[in-house]
């Protein structure tokens, strides 16, 4: 069940449909009015609100990069197999 | 602070750290062990974004307008989503195409413009001004403050520091010596320059290692970490920690202002020369995009991560935002750790050189194959070339850190880092339109990209970079208050009265005239055809090939040597590089024994040439220089007949060739006729090409190609004769070579006879194809012509015609075939027919020859006879005869032709004609016989025949025979009870002239018998092998004494053939029996000899 999961995930991973997504969705996330709920004078964790927000979303950006070029890593090992 | 010498040390040691690097991966590449070929060198090197402005510049922004720094590096982290095929389809397409440089990049796509190129440079040289100029200024005043001094602390003469009064100037000289002696290391800007980018690698390492450290001790030593940092800022001055940490407070650091940063940032790292150089061209492996799209993000985000806390703690520490920018260093320094002032001193050194060192070494590239380039290819070509080029690079390099050097001069002091750094993203960020709309808008054209790029570059010359020199104080002007002549519409920076930020504001204008130029100007103009084949390889590169073969389009007017294309290869890129490329190129493919290859192979050849070139000039220089050697030995690209009207369009092929195929094939099933076969393929071969004359010729019996078939106008040099099969006519060779031989313009033509011919019948291209089915040898040729168009013979033409011929050989061949079994048929019936007449006609000779003989014996008192001829064949050369003198005296004679020819039946018959004329005058045998041989010598001599005879004479009244022998088989006497063969002397008739017979006589008494015979009988041979012999001869015949003659003769036949059996008989068998009575009657009736008695089938007995 997990390993399904894993390679249903990995398999959408390789579209390039899904790149595409994530890069409209993450020039929405980083615009008004998205940045607007954020833009407040406010130091939770002792950082700014928006500047946490950002550094976070930057990071959970990195990583979804980084599970893509997995994903397509596997799928270029599984070809040059072939 | 820190003594001069020391920092200038430190630095020095650094640079030559550096070198070693470079000079290490060079030798790694020059070994074929790179140490830059994996994802992480890949992936640090792309992070020469991260220069001086983020070093420095991002402390410097975070800290007056606050947390819109971080767009910059936000932007380059989404592109990183779309690197997986945006950025993978630029590689591919560059590594498929020896792109040297952006400006390469999409004047390639736009049919190698060189106008473009050119536009697109001169763009990237001012766009990059101030980009430099921010690197140069941040070494020279990071120099300033961390020694206190100017101009590196040289001792220089007064004189001389009023000359330059900006400290820029030592910077710049050291970073272009630098850039110049690594980034021209060769002139093919299409490789790899490994040790480039391994010291871009280190240095990368190093600003992060030095920013982090920095940022570190300041976060956690100078105060408790972030949140403490926060928190003071919150307690000193809430204003200010509010307008850092949100949006939306001033007109710079807007919802607005922030999406234009980001969508700069975005296309900045994309599109800034140095970008496009390290991640396209240094990229050694489309795989390593994989990795470098987070690994570039993350660097990024560390590099990052402690720029608000510095900011804020420089804020703190120094109680103000001025002279941030340069927080990094002065916060040490501040709190006297001066080894950390010196680390971060090294980040921010490591930060400039890096990027001066790409960016300079891009933009010379261009500036090469662009500006310079198009005015050296007018030149002749010459060997020193290379070395000339090679030069002119290193000078392109530091041209182009000088005139980052004068924008600093001229601008001076007056921007922040970060604000000089946007001005060259907006210049940048023109190219995306172009660039975004070559990748995936098949229509997008020339005109659009040049009409875009122009106006997009005057936007933001009129609006970003003309402010920031009036900014600098230089040149005194109204203008922006008041706008130009007063017109306050047009003021530089609120275009139209539209007041925003001036990023928002240049973006929004520049982009505006950019792409509706583009979109507008690509609709409406049409792309040229050089253009449309880029676009084949640019929008669809990622598109398999479907194996169907796309056929050429192109032809050369004049056939060009591989050895010229060396030539021409080597005077630019040396011999060496030529040689390895064109070997590598031709690979197994044909060449033909003029050096060249096929035809059709031309134009791919001309273009790969164009492509190894245009890995040191660019593509459009590459063009040029191909175009103009062309030119310059007659010959020229051009578009092919356009024979099938669907040629250009259908990858597969065309409806018409596929029609004529059809009409073919029924041709050849309508009829059995090869002539009408072959002229109704001619007449449908001119009537669906425009062709003037189309020949047959078919290999004939006496090995001369015949011409068997003609249709179209004159031509009668050329139908009027056969060819003979010699390698010294094309028709001939094409037969010979089984293979077709063709010529698209007969201008080149080399063999004087044929180009005699075509001169005088105003040929232009013709084609002779071999006639001949799959694997065997050509039947003929099958030849068009054409007086008006060159270049008719395309391969896929031929390719047709090629088919055709091959249909026509399978029916010639099935044609000769049905010949020759009727030829054979109509032979063999000839032959029975023949072998018939001569049956009849020997049949008809043995019964003729059978007359010839006596029809009976005579009648002689005191003897009965009897005789008997079976020829064994229809014709035989035995022969007996008897010529009664008196009622009791009769001369007999036996004679056998040798062979059984027809020869020997025709000299039996003369034999006979001589004996009866000799035989009217009585005379003895032996005159007989010596008469005969002298009458017959000569001709027997000459039929090469001979004749064995036994003459006899019998005379009753004295009972004796006297008789003489020529060579003839001994006849048998039964005398006295026994058995004798009677014998003399004699020689064979026709061997001798002159032969003396011997006569003898014996005299016989009644009851003798006399058998005379032919060797027929005693050679008779058995069924095993032997003989019939005279013994078994003498014991019939003893069994038949009392046997009157003609039983005799039928017994002895009847034993022949009895023993013989089943096999017929072999010779003529002739036997004459001769028996003595007492009584003065003949004592054998006469009987009519049979005629026409088969042999081997004995008479009944009597």
């Amino acid at each position: 069940m997990r390993k399904r999961f894993r390679e249903g995930v990995a398999k959408r991973l390789r579209l390039k449909d899904t790149w595409v997504v994530w890069f409209v969705l993450g020039m929405v996330m980083m615009n008004y009015p998205f940045l607007s709920i954020f833009n407040r004078p406010v130091l939770p964790f002792g950082l700014p609100l928006l500047y946490l927000y950002l550094l976070t979303g930057w990071f959970v950006s990195i990583c979804t990069v980084y599970l893509f070029s997995r994903a397509a890593r596997k799928e270029n090992e599984k070809r040059d197999r072939h | 602070m820190l003594t001069a010498n020391l920092v200038w040390g430190t630095a020095l040691l650094y640079i030559a750290l550096l070198f070693l690097v470079a000079y290490y991966g060079d030798q790694r590449q020059k070994e074929g062990r790179s140490i830059t070929a994996n994802p992480l060198v890949y992936s640090l090197s792309i992070t020469v974004y991260a220069t001086s402005w983020t070093y420095y510049g991002s402390v410097g922004k975070a800290a007056t307008t606050g947390i819109d720094f971080l767009p910059i590096y936000l932007g380059p982290t989404l592109t990183a989503f779309s690197w997986w095929f945006f950025l993978k389809k630029i590689v591919r397409i560059s590594k498929e195409n020896n792109i040297t440089s952006i400006a390469d990049f999409i004047s390639s796509r736009y049919g190698s413009s060189q106008v473009l190129g050119a536009l697109i440079t001169v763009i990237t040289l001012t766009g990059i001004m101030p980009y430099i100029a921010l690197q140069l200024r941040a070494v020279s005043t990071s120099f300033t403050i961390i020694t206190g001094t100017r101009d590196f602390g040289l001792p220089l003469p007064e004189s001389l520091a009023t000359i330059s009064p900006h400290p820029g100037l030592f910077s710049a000289i050291v970073l272009s010596l630098f850039s110049a002696i690594f980034g021209a290391k060769h002139l093919g800007a299409a490789e790899r320059h490994e040790g480039m980018v391994a010291a871009i690698a280190l240095e990368s390492v190093v600003k992060l290692v030095a920013f982090l450290t920095v940022g570190i001790i300041i976060t956690y030593v100078f105060f408790d970490g972030v949140g403490d940092i926060f928190y003071r800022l919150k307690e000193h001055s809430p204003a200010d920690l509010a307008r850092l940490s949100t949006l939306g407070s001033g007109n710079e650091n807007s919802y607005l202002s922030w999406f234009s940063l980001l969508t700069l940032s975005m296309s900045a790292v994309m599109l800034l020369p140095r970008q496009f150089q390290v991640m396209v061209l240094e990229n050694a492996d489309e795989r390593h995009l994989n990795s470098a799209a987070w690994a570039f993000p993350a660097y990024m985000f560390l590099m990052n991560i402690f720029v608000m806390p510095i900011a804020a703690a420089g804020m703190l520490m120094t109680g103000t935002n001025a002279g941030a920018d340069y927080f990094v260093l002065t916060l040490p320094l501040k709190a006297g750790h001066h080894w950390l002032a010196l680390l971060a001193f090294l980040g921010g050194f490591s930060a400039s050189a890096g990027m001066v060192m790409v960016e300079s070494v891009a933009v010379s590239t261009m500036f090469l194959n662009h500006v310079l380039m198009p005015v050296v290819v007018r030149l002749k070509p010459r060997s020193w070339f290379s070395f000339l080029l090679l030069n002119l690079k290193r000078v392109g390099i530091i041209l182009v850190i000088f005139l980052g050097y004068l924008y600093q001069s001229i601008v001076g002091e007056s921007y922040m880092l970060a604000n000089m750094g946007l001005i060259s993203f907006s210049a940048a960020i023109q190219f995306a339109p172009a660039l975004i709309g070559g990748l995936y808008w098949p229509r997008g054209n020339k005109a659009g990209a040049i009409g875009g790029l122009a106006l997009g570059f005057a936007v933001w010359c009129y609006t970003m970079l003309f402010p920031s020199i009036i900014h600098a104080g230089h040149w005194h002007s109204d203008i922006l208050t008041y706008g130009p002549f007063g017109i306050e519409l047009l003021k530089p920076q609120a275009l139209f009265g539209l007041k925003l930020d001036p990023w928002s504001h240049t973006l929004f204008w520049s982009m505006f005239f950019n792409i509706s130029a583009y979109l507008h100007l690509s609709i409406i103009f049409h792309q040229g055809e050089k253009e449309k084949e880029q676009v084949e390889k640019f929008v669809h590169v990622f598109e398999p090939a479907d194996g169907t073969p796309q056929w050429e389009t192109k032809r050369l007017s004049k056939p060009v040597t591989i050895v010229q294309f060396v030539n021409l290869m080597s005077k630019f890129i040396g011999e060496g590089p030529a040689y390895a490329a064109i070997s590598d190129y031709l690979g197994d493919r044909e060449i033909d024994g003029k050096g060249g290859v096929s035809e059709f192979e031309l134009p791919n050849l001309k273009r790969f040439v164009e492509k190894t070139l245009a890995g040191s000039l660019g593509g459009a220089a590459a063009g040029a220089v191909v175009e103009s050697f062309l030119s310059d030995i007659g010959s020229r690209m051009e578009s092919v007949y356009d024979i099938f009207s669907t040629v250009r369009t259908s990858r597969d092929q065309s409806r018409e060739a596929l029609f004529v195929r059809l009409r073919a094939s029924e041709i050849m099933s309508r009829s059995q006729e090869l002539d009408i076969i072959m002229q109704d393929l001619l007449t449908l071969l001119l009537r669906e090409f425009k062709l003037d004359l189309a020949v047959i010729r078919l290999l004939n019996d006496r090995g001369m190609l015949e011409v068997r078939c003609f249709k179209g106008e004159g031509g009668d040099a050329i139908t009027g004769e056969d060819r003979q099969v010699e390698i010294d006519t094309h028709v001939g060779e094409a037969f010979l070579g089984r293979r077709t031989e063709f010529f698209n313009d007969t201008t080149y033509i080399t063999k004087p006879i044929a180009k005699e011919i075509f001169n005088r019948e105003g040929i232009k291209s013709f084609a002779h194809i071999p006639i001949a089915s799959e694997g065997a040898p050509p039947v003929g040729i099958l030849s068009v012509f054409s007086r008006s168009i060159v270049g008719l013979f395309t391969e896929q033409f031929v390719e047709l015609l090629e088919s055709l011929a091959g249909q026509l050989a399978q029916a010639v061949g099935i044609v000769r075939e049905r010949e020759a079994r009727e030829q054979e048929r109509r032979q063999k019936e000839a032959a029975q027919l023949e072998n018939a007449r001569v049956t009849r006609d020997l049949e008809l000779a043995k019964q003729i020859q059978l007359s010839l003989l006596p029809e009976r014996p005579p009648e002689v008192l005191g003897i009965s006879i009897a005789c008997r001829c079976t020829p064994a064949t229809h014709v035989g050369g035995d022969y007996y005869d008897f010529f009664q003198r008196t009622e009791d005296q009769v001369d007999t004679v036996m004679a056998d032709v040798s062979g059984h020819s027809v020869g020997a039946a025709l000299i039996m018959v003369e034999t006979r004609s001589v004996l009866r004329t000799q035989m009217q005058a009585t005379r003895a045998p032996r005159e007989v016989l010596r008469v005969l041989n002298e009458l017959l010598y000569h001709d027997l001599t000459r039929a090469e025949l001979f004749i064995t005879m036994f003459c006899g004479k019998y005379d009753g009244t004295t009972h004796t025979f006297s008789y003489a022998n020529a060579g003839h088989t001994r006849p048998l006497l039964y005398r006295e009870g026994k058995w004798e063969e009677l014998d003399a002397e004699g020689l064979i008739l026709g061997v001798e002239m002159d032969v003396l017979f011997e006569q003898k006589e014996v005299s016989l008494a009644p009851g003798d018998l006399l058998f005379i015979y032919t060797d027929g009988i005693i050679e008779a041979e058995g069924k095993n092998g032997e003989l019939f012999g005279v013994e078994r001869l003498t014991a019939t015949l003893t069994r038949l004494l009392d046997r009157e003659p003609e039983g005799i003769v039928e017994e002895v036949m009847a034993e022949v053939t009895a023993y013989t059996s089943p096999a017929p008989l072999q010779d003529d068998i002739s036997m004459v029996v001769v028996k003595v009575t007492d009584g003065k009657e003949p004592s054998n009736p006469p009987r009519p000899r049979e005629k026409g008695q088969k042999p081997g089938t004995p008479s009944p007995p009597h």
